[in-house]
């Protein structure tokens, strides 16, 4: 049963994932843009976390571990941005 | 299926509506600051429930307080980026229309 | 069933991302495609059941590169029209013939790799059926250090090299040009600072001394030391500075040195050169090459020869 319930919330994250890619289209903000990612960000930890236990492969919660830890670097890089960096797109 | 597996379903099944709330609030709400809200709740008790979900599902303690220290530390990554986030944004196109009391 | 789908969904993802990380009108669109490849790759690697190079990819892509173009965009930025960052690419006409061969050659070769009989691995037997004898438990960490020894140390000599070449071509004394976030100031970064430095501190000492038996090892630990130096870098509580300390030389230089000395010893007793007197050898090696990977990366995350505390910060 788990065999099957747990890859299949995986794909439910990893659609959920790919629909929000939109939004790094749309923009229409840097920070838009920056937010999507963030989201990815906590959904790739999801599925690491989903992918250890169905695959029985503790070391991915390390991984999962490491993605957390490591996630506010960019958004730290980001804030460095002149603020009227916006638009060279649209 | 046991008792124990039915129940982290409903958990994981709970985290995946969480995740979804926040990918609809992220695509649909009308600015920054809206979908910010939607996103930062959405997906910290997204990973909360699946992380709850798993554990019970793997039934170690030593697997559980793994989970527990990883969804701290995404909460704590989250709300650090989400504030400078929201504070580039805010400072970059004065005050977002619906002000709050100043 | 669903591992299939999972599994084609992942190739799709990654095909797509990588496709409009290079091919958008946006460098910035292109940056945040670049990350989330980065964290796709991430799920990959996981699928094939190479935690190791998840573990890589997180360290590297989640800390490093990601962080390192965000600031490169910046200065793009900072430079101004006059350096515009769409610059009209130069379109050569033998870019389209170059990709076709390339994929039809990537195409034949993965063909014959699925089409031909897979050979037991004899080497990668041999490896598995040593490894006890050293009380090594992880395959990798003994290929790299009993095997292929003198790749993994002119690994490290190659690192040391590119971090010259980057001295060598980096501007001097332009403080305009630093990594550093401008205006980080909330006491929300002193927190996370707080929790997160000595965690990622002490998750690399874990990698390090998992990497015998499990997942990890010296290029992880390495690669995760340095992005807590790059978060320190970025918040503006390390700075650059244009030579390096003795300390910051001390840690470039370790690793070189610990391998190239522990390696000449066998010598000693006419025994093969790099051949690794034991565990506590491994150990001392490892340790070395951690702490000059993560001073390798962070100066040249940095543009820095070395680096300083600023308590201004």
């Amino acid at each position: 049963m788990m065999d099957v319930a747990l890859p299949a919330v995986a794909v439910f994250l990893l659609l959920n994932l790919v629909a929000g890619m939109l939004r790094v289209y749309r923009g229409p903000t840097l920070a838009d843009r920056m937010l999507a990612a963030l989201l990815f960000s906590t959904t790739t930890v999801a599925i690491l976390l989903l992918m250890a236990e169905w695959m029985a492969m503790p070391a991915l919660r390390h991984v999962a571990l490491l993605f957390v830890m490591l996630a506010s670097i960019l958004s730290l890089a980001f804030v460095g941005l002149p603020r009227d960096a916006d638009e060279e797109d649209t | 299926m046991s008792v124990e597996e039915g129940i982290a379903l409903l958990f994981l099944l709970a985290g995946c509506a969480f995740y979804l709330a926040g990918t609809i609030g992220l695509l649909r709400f009308p600015d920054v600051f809206c979908r910010l809200h939607a996103l930062t709740k959405a997906d910290n008790v997204g990973l909360g429930l699946v992380c709850v979900g798993l554990a019970l599902l793997s039934g170690q303690a030593r697997v559980a307080s793994m989970l527990l220290l990883i969804w701290l530390v995404g909460l704590l990554a989250a709300t650090v980026s989400a504030h400078l986030i929201a504070r580039h944004a805010y400072e970059r196109d004065a005050p977002p229309e619906h002000e709050g009391p100043s | 069933m669903m591992a299939l789908l999972l599994d084609g969904l992942i190739v799709l993802a990654l095909v797509s991302l990588a496709v409009q990380a290079i091919s958008g009108r946006s460098l910035f669109r292109g940056i945040i495609h670049f990350v989330v490849f980065g964290l796709t790759m991430a799920l990959a690697w996981a699928r094939i059941g190479a935690p190791d190079l998840a573990m890589a990819e997180a360290a590297i892509g989640a800390g490093l590169t990601g962080a390192l173009m965000m600031v490169a965009y910046r200065r793009l930025v900072a430079q101004g029209d006059n350096h515009s960052p769409r610059a009209p690419a130069q379109k050569s006409r033998l870019a389209i013939p170059i990709a076709v061969g390339s994929g039809l050659l990537v195409g034949v070769i993965g063909l014959g790799a699925l089409l031909a009989d897979n050979p037991p691995g004899e080497a990668g037997l041999i490896v598995l059926e040593t490894l006890p004898e050293y009380g090594l438990g992880n395959a990798i960490t003994g290929v790299l250090l009993l095997f292929r020894g003198l790749d993994t140390l002119l690994e490290i000599a190659v690192l040391l090299t590119a971090l010259l070449a980057a001295r060598a071509l980096a501007g001097t004394g332009d403080s305009s040009a630093t990594a550093r976030t401008q205006h980080p100031e909330t006491p929300l970064v002193g927190a996370l600072l707080a929790v997160v430095i000595p965690l990622t501190i002490l998750v690399a000492v874990h990698l390090l001394r998992a990497g015998t038996h499990e997942t990890g090892g010296a290029f992880q630990a390495g690669a995760v030391l340095a992005a807590a130096g790059v978060l320190l870098v970025l918040s503006g509580r390390v700075s650059r500075t244009d030579t390096a300390g003795p300390l910051v030389r001390l840690g470039i230089l370790a690793g070189l040195s610990a391998f190239i000395l522990i390696g000449l010893m066998p010598l000693l007793y006419g025994e093969a050169l790099l051949t690794l007197p034991g565990m506590w050898s491994i150990y001392l090696i490892e340790t070395a090459m951690m702490v000059s990977i993560a001073a390798a990366l962070i100066l040249l995350f940095a543009d820095a020869g070395g680096l300083k505390r600023d308590r201004r910060g």
